[in-house]
């Protein structure tokens, strides 16, 4: 923390106009959406391809989320995936060639309920069976990792013991972005920004190009990384997605000396909290209720995850809320991604991370390219498929994941 | 400790029954502030849930028990000991001083289930599921407005209303019952929160005014 | 935060309220007919529409009364409040209802008839009491 940043380049990615026609395009510029041009270009040798951004680079959720990254979901399908991911954020750095800060501080969730203690148990249980580092800590050992953590028991939720993952923590997003922007540029993709979809061309059920705001462009196959935006451009395409887009917000302090060395995150009081490098507190909440494409939410979430971080860390009474903002999620009712093929012959979609995609950008990233490149899903992907929500294979993470992170 | 036979109640539970908030009589007592502000608790009283169409025929039977039922938002009706106050188009919750009480040789609760009869809808008896706290005193609106986004103004709230609402993030029944007088009602189980709630925004009219 | 205008209360915040999703979604007519796509769009397809958007909302501090709102997603105006029930007030939208909720009284308490977001807070207007929940009304 408070550490120099890392000097980045002054160009990192050039500003092409579209072409008439490329073997790919994905629409949506954010993480997701840059990792998959990446690992399409890297890992199939799909160069000439398109990501398709109606806004500025990285400027949706990747620019907004708290950076938090951690593998230590429930149900198999889903520590697969995450895992993962956390195994390439740890050769990304290297691999990019672009320090962006990932730090593997640690991760605790935290237990305030007899209930939330026998699920934490149970996650740590299911966790090492699937090969994803985990803990139980008790309120003591809390304590000794994060000193400024108040563990009397007499708060309205005390401190029961947390669930711990050492190898997790945060990334700096930004960096994150750029990172697999000039790789993606070094490789020939061209990253077109203030390019909106508007339509798609089909030929019958199969989708031949899309219509943009700069001309039409022709088009093997698409692949929708839109986060909040998936269901607008589903219905452009023609299907229905089973999301629901929220408002979800975040909030920065001032800037303090290091005093939380790592990230804690709490389901039942409903907030989470770590300290950038900068030294800014970082904080976040749960969505707001309703569905939102505002990218903000009402005041009231906010203030009931300060009232929920004050007491679980009374010196931030302290600290001023230097800004707010917040950003459209998009959510599934069994709160895990949508990865795979569409009703759209050659269309293809990743969405449905909700609160905690950026985390799974990595693993988005490679196994959306291979399902787009060979038109089936990689392994890790299958069971995320848009159809579990007729075969009623569902993969139910709202224990794990029913906080944003 | 003399008490009446009908006072003595059910086995004598009476006699052990405490209020929610009774473990904060004396703190409520010092933390007044006479003059500006005053909280205590009020006494236990009879408490009745109603629902039923006030338009239909059992509408009307109870609404001869209870002395009429309001009709919108905010409307208190009754009689010299009955409030009943609006909680929504068909619920209503029926208040009354703890005598009226059937367990207590009172008759209310009997007399609004049959008034009730066949009817659809439903009387439940509430009795101990709220409190009350009485807050007075010229510094009582302020203390509200602290923590209740509503309009207390008395342009838009008058005495003689109660609105179902929150203050300090709990939901309560709010009555305004005179110029400077408010009863809260709580559930029970929010009590202690509330109470303490209260006092935390009386504190400051202890202390002298800054100019 | 919202400032809601409840068709019994009037305006209150949006703290009182609970959010009820997309409004005018019917129970299937006969769910033993209907097969895996039709009972995945019944329990997990919900319109998302960034515009317009018809939803239901509780006022669950309040009168405990459901109420529909139709509502921008993008600037969140709401642009009316109307009664479980009734259709849709938009009139270039022809109401989705396949089969609502109930048999739709012709309501007068149309959006544009929806108490005012006015600091006043309690209802002007004298709402029209029911005993029975509104069909569709449960979440
Ligand atoms: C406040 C907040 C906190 C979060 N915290 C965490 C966390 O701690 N850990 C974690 O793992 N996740 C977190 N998330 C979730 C995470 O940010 C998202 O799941 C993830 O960023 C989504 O993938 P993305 O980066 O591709 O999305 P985005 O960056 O939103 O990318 C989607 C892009 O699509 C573009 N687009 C939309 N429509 C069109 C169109 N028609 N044409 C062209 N482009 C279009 C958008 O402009 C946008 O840039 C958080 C999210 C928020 C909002
Ligand atoms: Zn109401």
């Amino acid at each position: 923390m408070a550490d120099l940043l890392p000097e980045h380049p002054e160009f990192l990615w050039r500003n092409p106009d579209p072409k008439k026609s490329y073997d790919a395009v994905i629409v949506g510029g954010g993480g997701h959406g840059l990792a998959t041009a990446y690992f399409l270009a890297k890992n199939h040798g799909m160069t000439n391809i398109a990501i398709l951004e109606k806004g500025w680079l990285a400027g949706g959720n990747m620019a907004r989320n708290t950076t938090i990254i951690r593998s230590n979901y429930l149900w198999d399908e889903s520590a697969a995936i995450y895992e993962h991911a956390l195994k390439l954020w740890e050769i990304l750095p290297e691999e990019l060639e672009y320090d962006f800060l990932f730090s593997q501080r640690g991760v605790m969730n935290l237990a305030h309920t007899l209930g939330d203690v026998r699920e934490s148990m149970r996650r740590v249980g299911a966790n090492k069976l699937n090969g994803v580092d985990a803990e139980w800590l008790d309120p003591q050992q809390v304590k000794e990792l994060c000193p400024i953590l108040n563990i009397n028991d007499n708060i309205r939720y005390p401190v029961m013991g947390a669930t711990y993952q050492p190898r997790a923590g945060i990334a700096k997003h930004d960096h994150v972005a750029w990172a697999f922007a000039r790789k993606c540029d070094e490789l020939g993709v061209d990253i077109i920004q203030n390019c909106e979809v508007t339509g798609f061309v089909k030929d019958g059920n199969r989708v031949t190009g899309v219509k943009t705001n700069r001309g039409t462009i022709n088009t093997e196959k698409v692949g929708l990384c839109a986060a909040g935006h998936s269901s607008v451009l589903a219905e452009m395409a023609g299907f229905r997605l089973p999301i629901q887009s929220h408002p979800l917000q975040a909030l920065v302090s001032e800037l303090h000396e290091p005093v939380h060395p790592t990230v804690v995150m709490s389901n039942h009081v409903h907030v989470y909290v770590s300290q950038a490098h900068k030294g800014e507190l970082v904080m976040g909440a749960g969505v707001d209720s309703y569905n939102g494409y505002g990218q903000r939410g009402s005041f009231h979430v906010i203030e009931h995850q300060m009232a929920a971080a004050v007491e679980l860390f009374p010196i931030f009474a302290r600290a001023h809320v230097l800004r707010t903002w917040g950003g459209i999620v998009d959510t599934t009712l069994d709160a895990s991604p949508i990865v795979g093929t569409t009703p759209v012959e050659n269309m293809f979609v990743n969405c449905g991370w909700g609160t905690g995609g950026f985390k799974g950008t990595p693993a988005a990233g490679l196994t959306f390219a291979h399902t787009i490149a060979t038109g089936t899903p990689h392994e890790l992907n299958k069971p995320f498929a848009l159809e579990r929500f007729e075969t009623g294979a569902l993969i139910d993470e709202h224990g794990a994941a029913a906080v944003a992170h | 400790m003399a008490k009446t036979a009908a006072l003595t109640g059910v086995n004598g539970l009476r006699d052990i029954r405490r209020s929610p908030a009774s473990h904060l009589a004396e703190a409520l007592d010092a933390g007044s502030v006479r003059g500006q502000v005053v909280l205590n608790e009020g006494p236990f009283q009879t408490m009745a849930g109603v629902r039923v169409d006030p338009r239909s025929e059992g509408g009307s039977r109870i609404a001869a028990v209870t002395g009429g039922l309001p009709v919108r938002c905010g409307e208190v009706t009754g009689t010299d000991s009955i409030s009943v106050l609006w909680l929504g188009p068909s619920e209503f919750l029926v208040v009354a001083p703890e005598a009226a009480h059937d367990s207590l040789g009172g008759t209310l609760i009997g007399s609004l289930v049959e008034a009730l009869g066949d009817a659809p809808g439903q009387v439940v008896d509430l009795s101990a599921n709220r409190t009350t706290f009485e807050l007075s005193g010229p510094q009582a609106r302020a203390v509200l407005e602290k923590g209740c986004a509503l309009d207390l103004h008395p342009r838009s709230f008058t005495p003689g209303t109660a609105l179902n609402t929150e203050v300090g993030n709990i939901p309560v029944v709010l009555e305004k019952t005179g110029e400077e007088s408010f009863r809260l009602f709580p559930r029970a189980s929010f009590a202690d929160f509330l109470g303490r709630w209260l006092l935390d925004a009386m504190r400051e009219y202890g202390s002298p005014e800054v100019p | 935060m919202l400032l809601i205008s409840c068709p019994n209360c009037g305006s209150r915040d949006e703290t009182e309220f609970h959010y009820g999703g997309q409004a005018h979604v019917a129970y299937p007519e006969n769910p033993n007919e209907l097969n895996d796509r039709e009972w995945a769009e019944f329990l997990f397809y919900r319109d998302n529409t960034k515009g317009a958007f018809a939803e239901r909302w509780l006022h669950s501090t309040g009168c405990r009364q459901w109420f529909n709102m139709l509502r921008d997603t993008v600037t969140y105006d709401i642009q009316a409040v109307y009664p479980m029930g009734a259709a849709r007030p938009d009139k270039s939208a022809p109401a989705p209802e396949s089969g609502t909720a109930s048999t739709a009284p012709d309501s007068t308490t149309t959006g544009t008839a929806a108490p005012s977001i006015a600091a006043t807070s309690t209802a002007t207007s004298t709402a029209p009491a029911s005993a029975t929940a509104p069909e569709g009304a449960t979440k």
